[in-house]
């Protein structure tokens, strides 16, 4: 009987250890971003769950400085290493996990960053080929509900960053 | 005398206008840290994942954000989105290991075989994490 369950869990979990999170950030004076391609996600095509976890030092920035003080004095990420989204697909009825196909998604959820949880709805698609599933969203957030102060928000860091999220689950 | 000094006066001037302006506005934007120059702390990853395991936090202290060299034996090796290669190392714990995405495409990785790579700690989740990694044998 254990051993039934283990299968047809193993059929809808399906999980990467690569899903690549970018987030940007567009004032007049200056454009910010970075990336990291390896957050942690995991989704459950049966109940809709959708999890990702990333590790807030394997962001890479193009400019060295901005990556140290994103580290250091916005998200203290020795404080707080990690950053996690748990959310569930509200329209799971709309997507054929088994026929081909871009499937627009509407996730609901909550964000953490700097221990912090915020509600966050996005929306995205999730496309279906040949048996492999991945994700698509951009979504924003704003950056004083996550506690981040600093006299350059607002100024050089957007009020709202946009947040891109691409998973290929494995 | 006089313009001697003044030789030498505006040659310092100069000089230190460079050096602020390279060390203080030129570095700290454009210089890419490498892991290639630093010297890694030297582990297996089995005791990198021991580490981790038994106190994240102190590991944490010790390793997040430094170059950390580690020997290991290759679980797996795929490329990710981009197409950089992911290597998962074995430690003792079948369901943990240290997860290291290299700087550039390597093919030629295979499970099974032993490898010293040196990258950029990031921290745990079900994996210690390595960025920007390299091959160091």
């Amino acid at each position: 009987m254990g051993a039934i369950n283990t299968t047809t869990t193993a059929q809808n979990l399906h999980s990467t250890k690569a899903a690549k999170i970018r987030f940007f950030s567009s004032l007049a004076a200056e454009d910010i971003e970075a990336t990291n391609s390896q957050a942690v996600s995991k989704l459950d095509t049966k109940s809709g769950a959708i999890n990702f976890i990333v590790l807030i030092n394997g962001f890479v920035f193009e400019n060295e400085l901005m990556q140290k003080h994103f580290n250091e004095e916005y998200m203290e990420s020795t404080k707080f290493p990690k950053s996690e989204f748990k959310g569930l697909i509200t329209n799971l009825s709309a997507i054929n996990f088994s026929k081909n196909g871009s499937y627009p998604a509407i996730v609901s959820g909550s964000l953490t960053i700097r221990g912090i949880t915020q509600p966050v709805k996005a929306t995205g698609s999730i496309i279906i080929a040949d048996g492999k599933i991945s994700v698509k969203s951009i979504f924003k957030i704003k950056v004083k509900d996550f506690g981040i102060a600093g006299s350059d928000i607002g100024k050089s860091i957007a009020n709202e960053l946009e947040i891109t999220v691409t998973s290929l689950y494995d | 005398m006089k313009k001697k000094l003044l030789v030498a006066a505006l040659t310092i001037l100069i000089t230190a206008v460079i050096g602020v302006w390279f060390f203080v506005f030129y570095k700290p934007t454009h210089f890419k840290r490498d892991v290639a120059d630093e010297k890694g702390i030297s582990i297996s990853a089995p005791d990198l994942v021991k580490a981790f395991q038994e106190n994240e936090t102190a590991a944490n202290t010790t390793y997040l954000d430094k170059s950390v060299e580690i020997k290991g034996e290759i679980v797996e090796a795929k490329p990710d989105q981009s197409g950089l290669t992911m290597l998962t190392l074995k430690s003792n714990d079948a369901m943990a290991g240290v997860l290291c995405t290299l700087k550039s495409a390597d093919p030629t990785l295979k499970p099974g075989q032993t490898i010293t790579v040196k990258g950029i700690c990031t921290g745990f989740l079900s994996d210690v994490v390595l960025k920007e990694a390299i091959i160091v044998k």
